[in-house]
């Protein structure tokens, strides 16, 4: 299939790109890596009027650290962030979290802004950016707010954003990244949406119980799922084996709530956030090494 | 003619080198159905039914025909109004972009009047089920396989065995869908199709179209895939040719891949229910098996059982069963993998009773010679002696295990022509009525006449793909390679033997003295003259030679044996099934190419693979749609879960040429089935293995 018609703008600018959207609003897409939007427009499932293509907005694509925090822009692509050292060494979370989305050619193309803003439910930034507590920068012409990652995901493919803003920042606080972390997910094959996935960053006191615990889920609910039940079920605990169970027990079945589609059932999915909890967890406390 | 040269004397067969048309095809140069072109063709589409079941009321164009750009369209395409799953063909477009066509689908405007349908073969085979054709029941007929005497068979029996195997449809997803360049040259048809038969579509589409043979023409230069469901015409075919000469203009229509999905064939879905029974020492005596396999509105669900295993009393009723779907087509190995994963893990169950291992068991049943002496090979190979004797043994939670299966088939050559040219310049050009569907065949032309005139490949340039050439059969069932290269041989020594008598004379020699070898003519002898093959040609008295040959006897053979090794690894909290390693031993005759025959091993192997786990036709049950009809829901294996694949070849040139393309693709299902039980001790009884079903195994044998 093919897109029906639409006009194209290719601004070079950011104030440009918002004077777009203030015109257009509704009417109008913007287009960053196209890993989605272009196969929902070939299908039609998308039919905007207009298209803005951002792949000319220079300056939002940079990976920046300060003493407080991580900047990453919107427009930088998925295959920069794998390749960053400030990744790598200050986020190794997102550093691990990488692989698993998609393969290499779409990472090459897809950017953090498209990835996040498309929030796509079975996608795993999102739910990375919920754990860290990033924020993210929304913009129009005639503001400009920060939203954290928790309350920028509202369902599925629905956030915070409206028709005349667009994400241009993601900051993700620097305490954030210094706690133990683990990723998991399972998919039918390398490169395909999780059946279901977590990601997991504990900090512990220093009697070594857990202070402060961030779990989401993705493809088990219609956007990143916190597990709250099992945070508070964990915080004041040690990570221990049979701490960890129970937590993962907790969260598979109070605070998740997947549904069934042709690739699994929710039951299956269920069962899978358990055992990928214990796993992402245990990873979380191996990483434990206490000096 | 003559037998083939000793491999010792072969310079180009049974080794290894590239295929002629590789650098074309890598660099984007080979010109694929898809890539034709011509000044001011249209570009067509066909709309397919929207539901499963349904009596075409009405069909609106008008609004159609409104739209900008539309140049032809059709309304009569059905034959009867009735269509009876969806996707069945009822309107098509021609336009002048392919933009244009998205839009012009919607405008059509069609009435329907629904009707009952049934998707499942287990739901269709119920009494109360829809019927697909509503004089006929939904379950056909049995046909009935006997031989020997069951009843006596079960009675001799120590150990008797029932089980029930199911397999999933699985749709062929070659790359290129299928579809036709056509333009009317006159009144003459010139069709560019993506065919696994340019003979065959030619005298297809005549008849359907009813013109005289020599006014169509069929041409595939390069060929996306088929594995079998390109072997007949297409009715995308007639519609372009209708929609090019209403337009007046030429029009490529190719499938979406939705239609693909649809429209194309498939391999069919099994129910098998098995009884087997044998004796304490090992021996089988008796097989029962009652199949049922549905082949959508078509027929061909049929179950190849029992498989390979030389079992003396066997009884074996099969039922095709109609449902609302597409039908069928030969889908590499027709009814042969279904068996295999049936009759694979019932053999194992069997000998796991018997207390015998795996391998022993097999050796005690299989008469075939040829796979006696590859079990070993592969046994030895694979390591099966490492192989735990007590199933799910590991501490867990990722257990690992070993299967093993094998492959079997039947078809060889027959009735090719061809014919060769050599010019006085020393080039030569052959000609042959086959196509090239991916498995290398022009590289195996080039090969064979290379060999015989001691010339080397580039010298050779390769004619296939064009129905105005000698005629050849379709590439299916594994015939191409055992037709074709007896042919290109047969044509290659005449034309040896025609310049070989005009240099007898120029040397004064008896024509036996003269040799082809390393690209030169020699007179062999006393007479010790040597020219090379440009000067020897240069004798031509007339500026081209051409001569003809055809398929012979004793240069080919049929029957074809193999076995497959597979170790997986289960991780038994999620259930998820990773293949490690396959071993495979392919019996394979006399080798054209080394490359192309480990390339199809590996093919057959990387198929089975995604069988075994991951491919699976959907439906919606409320609509009748496909709802995984695209490469991201309906899921192929990847490279990523693509395991190591080792091929042995295991050669016998004195058999001649066999067609080894489909066997590989037969055991490796059933061997990683039983890889899985080893590994897990349980058997997974239904395909694909998915995670779900074997955490819902092991959830059962808790209990």
């Amino acid at each position: 299939m093919k897109p029906p018609p639409f006009d194209y703008f290719a601004p070079q600018t950011l104030e440009e790109v918002l004077q777009l959207l203030e015109q257009y609003g509704d009417d109008a897409k913007v287009l960053a890596g196209g890993q989605s939007l272009i196969p929902t427009m070939n299908f039609r499932l998308a039919q905007p009027a207009v298209l803005i293509d951002l792949n000319g907005i220079r300056e939002l694509a940079d990976i920046q650290e300060s003493d407080e925090e991580i900047t990453v822009g919107a427009m930088t692509r998925q295959r920069m962030l794998e390749k960053s050292v400030i990744i790598r060494e200050k986020t190794p979370l997102i550093f691990e979290t990488i692989p698993h989305i998609a393969h290499v050619q779409i990472r090459n193309r897809g950017t953090v802004g498209g990835n996040l803003a498309h929030a796509d439910p079975a996608s795993e930034l999102p739910a990375v950016m919920v754990t860290l507590n990033a924020t993210f920068k929304l913009q129009s012409l005639k503001s400009e707010r920060w939203v954290s990652a928790s309350d920028f995901f509202q369902g599925m493919y629905m956030t915070a954003l409206q028709p005349e803003e667009i994400l241009t920042e993601v900051r993700i606080p620097v305490q954030a990244v210094t706690g133990l972390y683990g990723f998991e997910e399972v998919a039918r094959r390398h490169g395909d949406y999780a059946l279901a996935g977590v990601s997991v960053l504990v900090h512990l006191d220093e009697n070594q119980n857990c202070e402060d615990v961030r779990i989401t889920y993705f493809s088990v609910g219609e956007a990143p799922v916190p597990a709250h039940n099992a945070v508070q079920f964990l915080t004041g605990q040690p990570l221990e084996d049979e701490i960890i169970s129970e937590a993962a027990e907790l969260a598979a079945n109070n605070d998740i709530d997947p549904h069934d589609d042709i690739h699994a059932s929710a039951k299956y999915r269920r069962h899978l956030a358990k055992i990928l909890t214990i796993r992402a967890l245990q990873k979380a406390k191996n990483r434990n090494k206490p000096n | 003619m003559s037998k083939w040269k000793p491999l010792e004397k072969m310079k180009i067969l049974g080794k290894k080198y590239p295929r002629i048309d590789g650098a074309e095809k890598v660099t984007g140069r080979a010109r694929y159905t898809y890539d034709q072109f011509k000044e001011g063709m249209l570009y067509g589409a066909i709309l397919g039914s929207r539901y499963p079941a349904a009596k075409i009321v009405k069909i609106d164009d008008s609004m159609v025909w409104s739209l900008p750009g539309v140049k032809a369209v059709l309304t009569d395409v059905h034959p009867t109004g009735r269509v009876r799953y969806v996707g069945e063909e009822i309107a098509a477009v021609a336009a002048t972009t392919p933009e244009i066509l998205g839009e012009a689908l919607r405008l059509f405007r069609v009435e329907y009047e629904k009707l009952p349908f049934t998707l499942y073969l287990e739901e269709a085979m119920k009494d109360e089920a829809p019927r697909v054709f509503p004089r006929r029941s939904n379950v056909n007929k049995p046909r009935i396989r006997e031989e020997g005497n069951v009843e006596q068979g079960f009675a001799q029996a120590e150990v008797v065995l029932e089980d029930t195997f199911r397999t999933q449809v699985q749709i062929q997803t070659p790359l290129e869908s299928h579809g036709s360049m056509v333009y009317w040259d006159g009144d003459e048809l010139i069709i560019y199709d993506s065919t696994q038969a340019v003979h065959g579509v030619r005298e297809g589409i005549a008849k359907m179209l009813d013109m005289p043979l020599h006014k169509v023409r069929v041409i595939c230069h390069h060929m996306g895939g088929g594995f079998g469901s390109k072997l007949q015409p297409g009715i995308y075919t007639v519609i372009a040719a209708r929609l090019a000469k209403q337009a007046n203009a030429p029009v490529r229509l190719m499938l979406d891949r939705q239609l693909e999905f649809l429209t194309t064939g498939n391999r069919p879905d099994s129910l098998s229910r098995i009884k087997m029974g044998a004796k304490r020492d090992g021996t089988i005596t008796a097989f029962f098996a009652k199949t049922y396999g549905t082949a959508g509105i078509g027929n061909g669900a049929g179950v190849r059982l029992p498989i390979v295993y030389s079992i003396p009393n066997v009884r074996h009723e099969h039922h095709d069963v109609y449902t609302n779907a597409g039908a069928a087509r030969p889908f590499r190995a027709p009814g042969c993998p279904q068996a295999s994963f049936a009759m694979e893990q019932m053999m194992d169950e069997m000998a796991e009773k018997l207390g015998m291992d795996p391998l022993q068991f097999r050796l005690k049943n299989d008469s075939n010679p040829t796979r006696q002496k590859e079990w070993m090979i592969g046994a030895e190979r694979f390591g099966w002696h490492r192989r735990k004797v007590t199933p799910a043994s590991d501490p867990g939670p990722i257990k690992r295990g070993m299967g093993l299966g094998a492959s079997i088939w039947w078809p060889g050559g027959r009735g090719t022509k061809a014919s060769m040219k050599i010019y006085s310049d020393g080039s030569v050009e052959v000609f042959c009525g086959t196509q090239d569907l991916g498995t290398g065949t022009r590289t195996h032309i080039a090969a064979v006449a290379a060999e015989e005139l001691g010339l080397e490949l580039k010298q050779i340039k390769v004619h296939i793909g064009d129905s105005n050439y000698p005629r050849s059969g379709a590439s299916g069932g594994s015939t191409t390679s055992p037709s074709v290269a007896p042919a290109i041989k047969n044509t290659a020594e005449k034309a040896r033997q025609e310049l070989g008598k005009i240099l007898a004379e120029h040397w004064n020699v008896s024509p036996e003295a003269i040799i082809f070898s390393d690209g030169y003519v020699i007179a062999s002898g006393e007479a010790k003259q040597r020219l090379s093959w440009k000067e020897a040609c240069g004798l031509l008295e007339t500026d081209v030679l051409e001569v003809h040959g055809e398929w012979s006897e004793g240069l080919s053979s049929s029957g074809v044996a193999g076995c497959q090794f597979a170790e997986v690894e289960v991780d038994t909290d999620t259930g998820k099934i990773r293949v490690l390693r396959i071993v495979a031993v392919a019996d394979c005759g006399l080798i054209l190419d080394r490359l192309t025959t480990e390339s199809q091993v590996n093919g057959g192997i990387i198929q089975g693979i995604s069988y075994a786990l991951f491919e699976e036709r959907l439906f919606d049950p409320q609509t009748g749609a496909m709802v995984n009809p695209n490469f991201e829901t309906y899921k192929i294996v990847g490279t990523m879960e693509t395991p190591e694949i080792e091929v042995i070849l295991f050669d016998e040139p004195e058999r001649g040429v066999i067609g080894i393309g489909e066997p590989p693709t037969i055991p490796t299902s059933g061997a990683i089935a039983n890889a899985v039980y080893n590994a897990i001790g349980v058997r997974i009884k239904s395909l694909p293995m998915t995670p779900d079903k074997v955490l819902q195994a092991l959830a059962n044998q808790k209990a």
